[in-house]
């Protein structure tokens, strides 16, 4: 093997990965969390409530988020994707890609302000689709990291068809929203010409428009001219302030060279990026092709001039009539980067004979001439030789000059011709005659004038280079079209040759300069071309782009930084929507289902006489209802907006997938599950059926935080349910999905529950096949549910459901427990969807080499669970099958400790710590106390009046600095903090900013970095407590954040700085009961490399698994048994007692000191931590002949006799079981869990053995949960049968001479029924053991009915609330084998977890009692929770002491204590009460105001 | 032109002749030759196919057989008929000793409705149409054979079909979307048990009301004639208004300006005529 690395990669940050990762980190790995979405938290925070406790998910989880979140030892990866496994076990090495989130983690403050300007809503895929959120967002209010990220699907098809990369989507959103400033904004933040553009461009992005596929493109073109001239006529438009979040640009002179639209545009860019630019321009006027090439009656002179006039206002200067020849001159003139954009104006002529007389013109210089107002002389008869877009411009301004008749002639077709169709079309209309496959081949020259010009017919040959078929003439086809006038327009072409020839540059065949195209840099370093200069005659956009792309080319070789960003060097795909897509969101309402909008235009008798301008605008209804039509193809349109308001900078579109090789010694896979589609059930009617929701989204529709704020409502209208049914096994336990999703039933419960305490009027029904309430403390909850929340529960498969066409309530009809069809109405109807293996799954296990089974979960072997065939991958959570949270968290925990024991010898190598500067003593200083107030972008900003506040601090006692920040919790402001401290000698700190819940924290690490005890930090709330609360009341809110201030002042100048002592911890932990529980711990502590000792009652160990025989998967018990053993007698660190006993335990965390009793001898071990593991047994109830008869037997009994005597089964005609034997019933209510899968365990076995016995199991609902249901499918194959009978109505067994008979009602025909059985086998209950005196000793809860109290139902499963005290195997509830090794482990992970550094921290804020005052009276020690206040024996009397080790600050002994001589540090008395007279003189000197 | 074999079935040349006149009136406007299978008999829907496996599956493959002689999909409007065909194709596979001709297994069936429902053919059928159907509600009611059982029929959406829909739509008609589309009408009980027969068309015949249908549109012989004569019983326990059920194909045969329209629905028993004069459809 290789040397191993002490590092763990968690895939999956749900519940489950975190758990693993706070484990490891704990245990001393460094940890990778890897998630794929923007943040940590998985399926757990999309919970209101959990079961059986009730307890609101997001509290119980958002301090396990946060701990992960800053764990020195944890490294969440957030939009993070494994692409391969390379390495071997030990020391892998894993290829993962990181997403672009576009938000930097590290300086988003989650502030929020993006999301307001956001113009893209979609989907809260959170909420179940139930409302809608921004492109740009947070998962969820607590989320961690707390930061934003954007949703894009990729580039949109007209922004990566747009030469400059407009983003069209985006301005045209802003459109829709009638927000047009900052549509504007967004295309001139690549176009400086908006209003030109928006005449005159050729439009490649309206070609690529998906909407094209559907009903014709986005008048996208259109559009761009509305916002343009609309902001214009409303006076708006003026060049703002800019900002890209570049600080720190070099002073630095620029020369452009040519003024039209590249040069222009380059200029501009380069000034608002704050260079000195000059722009050199050979002919009189500013504009270029735009100016002189373009006629007024598609671009009005003062559009242009306006936009020009707008550029050079900037600061750009122009100098007019100015040719460059030189390019070195520029350089020695101090210019450090020159742009080179003098367009292609030099017309190619035809080389035919007669091209110099008289009425002979050329395209451009043509147009030229006439837009400088010379005169031209045409006549009426003109002939135009082209097929472009010049040609059609010189015919139509032919016919504004007076010519009567206007021909143009082209030698290919109407299809070949480069004019865009709709000038051509337009020239039509005017009256330009075209005539095509016609080619002239002399000018007709009559006393040096034109009379006419000589063409021939064309045909079409072959294509050539272009794709375009070839012309070539038709022999004898010549005529004359007689003409006064030729002008040719068929190209033109860069002039380079001015330039003084040493310029040194590269130049191409065609005679452009030679470029890079995607950066515009030529061979010469700060020399960079634009436009037709370097493309050869191109489109105005084109010319645009490059300005742009020369600029931000210039700027970075300005600034020496890379000319490419990631993302143009990886370019984000462009998005392809499918047509079925297409047609969905237009036909499902998503979008304006309108056509595409027509722009008016001037009628062609007015538009003729002049130049005026043909198209006219749309209008702002036109506009915004044609903006509407847009599909939002990229999702986030990337207008910019969030990156212009973003004060943290922290917002970057460029980002790109970045590929990484993580080196790690072990994997943990936990990638949750995903949820049945109830599509795929279109009977229930999701989807079609408004009032038809999933139990997802009923969850969100709980939760305050949900869609609604908690209020229930119906989606169809509103309105409160007075009827809610819920149906269960809506993708389980069908044909396709053949396994229970194991959660289900207790959630439809717990919904039916919250509901009822919402609203105690709403009637709920839970239509259920059998409710499956096996965990603890399950079924009592059940019976809660029926019996206080009178919850009704029907057993019975609801096969269809019905909508009522005018009230939308929902009509189902179902055989009731009587048997009788009944139909009921419901106004809301909740589906139970059950859990599916999560997506893409399968690809993530073959990238790692795992197989999974064929619902696509990693269920492990019944032996050793969690481990795949890949050594040092392991699985945990729902992905190896349904599961609970508890469940879950125990996985986790197993799946952490095996990897400890991987990579035991590794542990610590890879750990960080980090050292701090020595602390400074403040003890007898004056306290000097630096207020730092938080802006919080607005959020706080935005009602308090924060300076006010500052000059008010300034005023308080012991204030000697405040100041105020954007962001207090932003990196730059920790060191500006830290900086004070030491500038100002703080040594007193208080934040005014959000909670400390969430902050803290990170301030009280700041100033220990400063050399500030990290207890000198106070925080007030002025966010969430202040300005959120009373966003409306600004002045009030101002006031009380001053009052907070005040008294948080007040306490911070009584601070003390308190020390956290360090307490050795004994790394040997003892362990109780040799059961399969207490073996799994003890291999597993011993391979991580801890000692532990076993105590054992019993002569032997194995504990049940003495008793059990094979699986249900038919694998020998015993043989497993037996290695079991071996594998623990073979390891040197464990120390096996057996009957021996606990007697006395002494000591606490760390440090106990346990008495033992082995055959009436007393041991003493001492021992850092202890697992409970006394197992649990099954119960011998004397009920249905029991003991009377011995043909009734227990369930392990049958077994014992399946194994070793099968002849004896095989005589039996008849067996009978019976469920729920002493389970479920008032005395024990709880479900005991194992009894329905070993019932069909041994029925199967029965079976096999001899398959003509009948076999009845009698049963009230059997539990078969995840994938155990396959085998109660099994059993009924094989034929045997299961009768359900109610618990008020039990079946009696008759003892007769050769048989029992056993009687009983059917409960679902209502048959009675008479079995004649040769056995009788009961299904008893499992039994805690005598566990009363052992939780004494070790001080630790139990339930009810006599089993170990966890610390915390749902997050702390093996953990006790008193430290160091851990629990696992049936001690906790019933559970079969893989359950029991798995809690093993988890018990084994989290004793490993809390001795691996050796020692424990404690914190500073603990209680402290003052002998003087303490009388000894107990009530502490009573009321603590923590176990962690004692009462010892001193030479003064009884005193009470605080366990330090186990103390948590909770107070409850401070305040209970009836001498006040317990003090809870950092929260003294002296301290609340100087707040709060703080607060009293406040309200006081208000008081006096008043009067 | 488009040529395809016709399979009428007895229910077409008896109870539903307005169906069979109908579908042959539209498939002459819209340009479909329908060549009727010569010597065609009972497809075994009747009491053969419950009663004698032989039967249920000879008599379809027969038919089979006969029109195999020709290159052209076979069409078939009666939804019971199409059924038993799907089914036997699939059921000789494993009783290949009930065949009597020789068939290779070449024809493709078709239901007349989703025959009618093709792209192409919706895009001749909007080109030929001359009366939109303007301001009309309907229901349209595929009944539990034209898209059951899934796995013969292959229909995706076979809770909730909206093919009909779709051409009822493109022809300006409104189709209310409701939940009884696909409910079973009881006329496989009409003889034994006239009592369920009588709820489940109730609640068919409410239900399209209550959706605010002006009429219901079938494609299923049985089911038009259990809806359309059982609606006595309805105004009798307080319905205020008969609902007229007509063939998918009478309302394209209106759309497409047929000459015999009033013909085909004189046969009804529930008078669609005055709704269609309300409507200004004839």
């Amino acid at each position: 093997m290789a040397e191993k690395v002490g590092s763990v990669l968690v895939i999956g940050g749900g519940i489950a990965g975190i758990q693993s990762s706070l484990d490891l980190a704990e245990m001393g790995y460094y940890v990778y969390l890897l998630e794929g979405s923007s943040a940590i938290g998985g399926r757990m925070v999309q919970l209101d409530k959990t079961f059986p406790t009730n307890d609101c998910a997001m509290c119980i989880i958002s301090p396990k988020l946060v701990e992960a979140g800053r764990h020195l030892n944890i490294e969440v990866i957030t939009g993070g994707e494994v692409l391969g496994l390379g390495g071997e076990v030990g020391d892998y090495r894993v290829r993962i890609v990181r997403w672009p989130r576009y938000v930097d983690v590290g300086r988003c403050t989650g502030c929020g302000e993006c999301v307001e300007v956001c113009p893209v809503e979609l989907e809260n895929e959170f909420n179940g689709g139930l409302d809608r959120r921004r492109a740009i967002y947070r998962l969820y209010p607590q989320a961690v990291p707390n930061a934003f990220s954007v949703t894009k699907r990729g580039t949109s098809p007209c922004k990566a068809a747009c030469p400059a990369e407009t983003s069209a989507q985006g301005y045209i959103a802003l459109i829709a929203a009638g927000r047009y400033e900052e549509a504007l904004e967004v295309i001139r933040e690549y176009n400086p010409f908006p209003a030109t553009v928006g005449r005159v461009c050729t439009h490649p992005c309206e070609g690529e428009c998906s909407r094209g596929r559907y009903d014709g493109a986005v008048a996208i073109c259109a559009l761009k001219r509305f916002v343009a001239d609309w902001v214009y006529a409303h006076g708006g438009g003026s060049w703002g302030s800019f900002s890209d979040g570049v600080t720190g640009r070099p002073e630095a002179r620029v020369a452009v060279v040519g003024s039209g639209p590249a040069g222009l545009s380059c200029a501009h860019h380069l000034v608002r990026m704050g260079y000195r630019v000059t722009v050199f321009e050979s002919l009189p006027v500013a504009g270029g092709m735009m100016r002189v090439g373009i006629p007024a009656y598609r671009l009005p002179r003062e559009v242009l001039e306006r936009e020009i006039g707008m550029i050079l206002a900037e600061g750009v200067e122009l100098r007019l009539g100015v040719p460059v020849r030189d390019i070195d001159g520029l350089f020695a003139e101090g210019y450090s980067a020159v742009f080179l954009a003098i367009g292609a104006h030099e017309p190619q002529r035809l080389g035919i004979p007669g091209e110099d007389a008289l009425g002979v013109y050329y395209g451009v210089p043509f147009l030229q001439a006439v837009s400088l107002g010379e005169e031209v002389e045409l006549g009426s008869r003109v002939v135009v030789v082209g097929g472009g877009n010049t040609a059609v411009d010189a015919a139509r301004t032919a016919l504004r000059l007076g010519a009567k008749e206007v021909v143009m002639v082209y030698r290919r077709s109407r299809e070949e011709m480069p004019a865009n169709s709709w000038e051509v079309e337009e020239a039509l209309r005017e009256g330009v005659v075209l005539e095509f496959l016609v080619s002239p081949v002399a000018v007709e020259v009559r006393g040096g004038r034109v009379v006419g010009v000589r063409c021939q017919r064309m045909a079409l040959g072959e294509p050539d280079e272009s794709g375009r078929r070839r012309p070539y003439p038709v022999v004898g086809s010549e005529f004359v079209i007689e003409a006064d006038a030729m002008i040719a327009a068929v190209a033109q072409a860069p002039e380079i040759s001015f330039l003084s020839p040493d310029h040194g540059l590269e130049v191409t065949s065609r005679g452009t300069f030679a470029v890079d195209k995607r950066t515009l840099a030529t061979n010469r370093p700060g020399v960079f071309v634009g436009g037709d200069a370097h493309r050869g005659p191109g489109i105005l956009i084109e010319a645009i782009a490059d300005g742009r792309r020369g600029a931000l080319s210039i700027d970075r070789y300005l600034r020496g930084v890379p000319l490419l960003t990631p993302r143009e060097e990886v370019p984000l795909p462009v998005v392809d929507l499918a047509e079925e897509e297409i047609r969905e969101l237009v036909e499902g309402g998503e979008v304006e289902v309108g056509s595409r909008v027509v722009p008016r235009t001037v009628p062609v008798a007015e538009r003729l006489r002049d130049f005026r301008e043909v198209e006219l605008s749309l209008t702002e209804e036109e506009a915004r209802r044609e903006a509407a039509r847009c599909l939002r193809c990229g999702i986030c349109s990337e207008c910019h907006l969030c990156v212009r308001v973003c004060k943290a900078g922290a917002i970057d579109h460029q980002e790109a997938p970045r590929e990484e090789e993580l080196r790690v010694g072990a994997i943990i896979l936990a990638p949750g599950f995903s949820l049945y589609p109830p599509e795929l059930s279109p009977e229930l009617g999701y989807g079609r059926f408004a009032n038809v929701v999933t139990s997802l989204e009923f969850e969100r529709m709980l939760s305050a935080s949900g869609p609604f704020g908690g209020h229930v409502v119906r989606p169809s209208d509103g309105k409160p349910p007075k009827k809610v049914a819920f149906l269960q096994c809506v993708g389980s336990r069908s044909k396709d999905n053949d396994y229970c999703s194991s959660v289900c039933c207790m959630y439809a419960t717990k919904e039916a529950i919250i509901l009822k305490e919402h609203d105690k009027e709403v009637e709920c029904t839970l239509f259920y096949m059998d409710m499956r309430c096996y965990g603890k403390d399950f079924e009592i909850y059940y019976e809660r549910a029926k019996k206080d929340y009178g919850i009704r529960f029907i057993r019975t498969r609801v096969s269809r459901l019905y909508e009522k066409a005018k009230t939308k309530n929902l009509f189902l009809s179902f055989v009731d427990e009587d048997n009788k069809v009944k139909e009921e109405e419901f106004d809301l109807v909740v589906l139970s969807i059950g859990i599916v293996a999560p997506k893409n799954v399968q690809a993530l296990a073959d990238k790692l080499g795992i197989s999974l089974n064929d619902k696509g979960f990693a269920q492990g072997k019944y032996f050793s669970p969690l481990e795949t065939e890949k050594e040092g991958v392991f699985v945990c959570g729902a992905f190896t099958g349904p599961k609970d949270i508890p469940e879950t968290v125990v996985e986790a925990s197993a799946a952490a400790a095996l990897s400890a024991s991987l990579l035991y010898d590794v542990r610590g190598t890879k750990a960080k710590t980090k050292d701090y500067p020595q602390e400074r003593n403040v003890e007898n200083l004056e306290p000097r106390i630096g207020v730092f107030i938080c802006h919080c972008g607005i959020n706080i900003g935005g009602v308090v009046d924060v300076p006010a506040v500052k000059s008010y601090a300034a005023t308080l006692p012991y204030v000697v600095y405040v100041e105020e920040n954007l962001y207090t919790c932003s990196q730059d402001t920790q060191d500006k903090i830290k900086k004070a401290i030491e500038q100002y000698d703080l040594n007193r700190i208080v934040v005014a900013s959000c909670s400390p819940r969430t902050h803290e924290p990170l301030f009280m690490e700041t100033i220990r970095e400063a050399g500030l005890n990290k207890y000198l930090f106070e925080m007030a709330n002025i966010r969430d407590q202040c300005s959120w609360v009373h966003m409306h009341e600004p002045e009030d809110a101002t006031v009380k954040a001053m009052e907070l201030v005040k008294m948080t002042v007040a306490k911070a100048a009584l601070l003390k700085p308190l020390s956290e002592p360090k307490i050795e911890i004994k790394k040997h932990a003892l362990i109780i009961g040799g059961g399969l529980a207490g073996m799994e711990s003890a291999l597993s502590l011993s391979t991580q490399g801890f000692s532990c000792t076993i105590v054992e009652k019993e002569s032997k160990l194995g504990g049940q698994l003495n008793n059990l025989y094979y699986t249900i998967d038919r694998k020998n018990i015993q043989d497993f048994l037996n290695e079991l053993k071996e594998k623990i007698y073979s390891r040197p660190n464990i120390e096996i007692l057996t009957e021996t006993e606990i007697k006395k335990v002494e000591g606490y965390l760390g440090n106990f000191k346990t008495t033992l009793l082995k055959k009436g001898e007393e041991l003493i071990r001492e021992h850092g931590v202890i697992i409970v593991a006394v197992g649990a047994k099954e119960s011998r109830p004397k009920e249905y002949l029991m003991g009377d008869d011995e043909r009734v037997l227990t369930q392990s009994e049958l077994e014992k006799t399946l194994f070793l005597s099968s002849e004896y089964i095989k005589k039996m005609k008849s067996i009978v079981m019976i469920q729920c034997v002493g389970s479920r019933i008032p005395e024990n209510p709880n479900c005991s869990r194992i009894c329905c899968l070993m019932a069909i365990k041994n029925a199967i076995k029965i079976k096999e053995i001899s398959p003509n016995t009948e076999v009845y199991v009698l049963y009230r609902d059997i539990r078969t949960y995840g994938f155990y249901e396959r085998y109660y499918t099994e059993a009924r194959r094989l034929g045997v049968l299961f009768i359900p009978y109610r618990p008020e109505e039990k079946p009696h067994v008759f003892k007769r001479d050769t048989y029992l008979e056993v009687s009983l009602k059917d409960s679902f025909s209502h048959d009675d029924l008479s079995i004649k059985a040769d056995l009788l086998v009961l299904s008893t209950a499992i039994a805690p053991e005598e566990n009363e005196a052992l939780a004494k000793i070790l001080k630790v809860p139990l339930t009810a009915d006599g089993y170990f109290l966890e610390a915390h139902m749902k997050l702390r499963p093996v953990d006790f609330a008193t430290e160091g005290v851990f629990v696992a195997g049936m001690a906790h509830a019933p559970k079969n084998i893989p359950e029991t090794i798995i809690q093993a482990r988890a018990a084994a992970a989290r004793a490993g977890a809390t001795m691996a550094k050796g020692y424990i921290t404690i914190q500073g804020t603990i209680s402290e009692v003052d002998p003087l005052r303490c009388i000894g009276c107990g009530l502490c020690e009573t009321l603590c929770p923590f176990n962690a206040i004692r009462i010892v024996e001193t030479d003064k009397g009884k005193k009470s002491e605080t366990i330090m080790a186990s103390c948590k600050g909770c107070g409850i002994c401070s305040s209970s204590c009836p001498q006040k001589a317990i003090t809870i540090r950092h929260f003294t008395d002296e301290e609340l009460c100087a707040q709060i007279e703080a607060l009293r003189r406040e309200a006081e000197e208000a008081m006096v105001k008043v009067a | 032109m488009k040529e395809v074999t016709y399979y009428p079935g007895c229910s077409l040349h008896g109870t539903a002749r307005e169906y069979d006149e109908s579908f042959r009136g539209v498939a002459s406007i819209l340009g479909i030759n329908l060549y009727e299978l010569e010597d065609w008999t009972c497809c075994g829907s009747t009491a053969a196919h419950c009663t004698d496996e032989a039967l249920a599956i000879a008599l379809p493959m027969r038919n089979l057989s006969l029109a195999e002689k020709y290159d052209r999909e076979m069409v078939i409007p009666c939804v019971a008929c199409y059924s038993r065909f799907k089914a036997a194709c699939e059921e000789v596979k494993e009783h290949p000793e009930y065949l009597i001709l020789p068939y290779e297994g070449k024809v493709k069936i078709k239901y007349a409705l989703d025959f009618l429902s093709e792209e192409e053919s919706l895009k001749n059928l909007l080109s030929k149409g001359v009366k939109p159907l303007k301001n009309l509600s309907v229901a349209c009611y595929y009944g539990c054979l034209a898209v059951r059982p899934p796995k013969l029929t292959e229909v995706k959406n076979y809770e909730y079909p909206e093919h009909m829909d779709r051409l009822m739509e493109l022809m300006g008609a409104k189709a209310v979307s409701w939940s009884y589309k696909t409910d079973c009408c009881g006329a496989s009980l009409v003889m034994t048990r006239t009592d369920i027969v009588t709820h489940l068309t109730q609640k068919i015949l409410s239900a399209a009301i209550e959706a605010g249908a002006d009429c219901i549109v079938t494609g299923c012989t049985m089911c038009h004639s259990n809806l359309d004569t059982r609606q006595e019983d309805l105004t009798s326990k307080g319905e205020k208004r008969k609902i007229p059920v007509f063939y998918f194909t009478e309302l394209m045969g209106l759309y497409l300006g047929h000459r015999e329209v009033k013909k085909w629905l004189s046969r009804h028993i529930t008078d669609p005529m005055k709704l269609l004069t309300e409507k200004g459809l004839i």
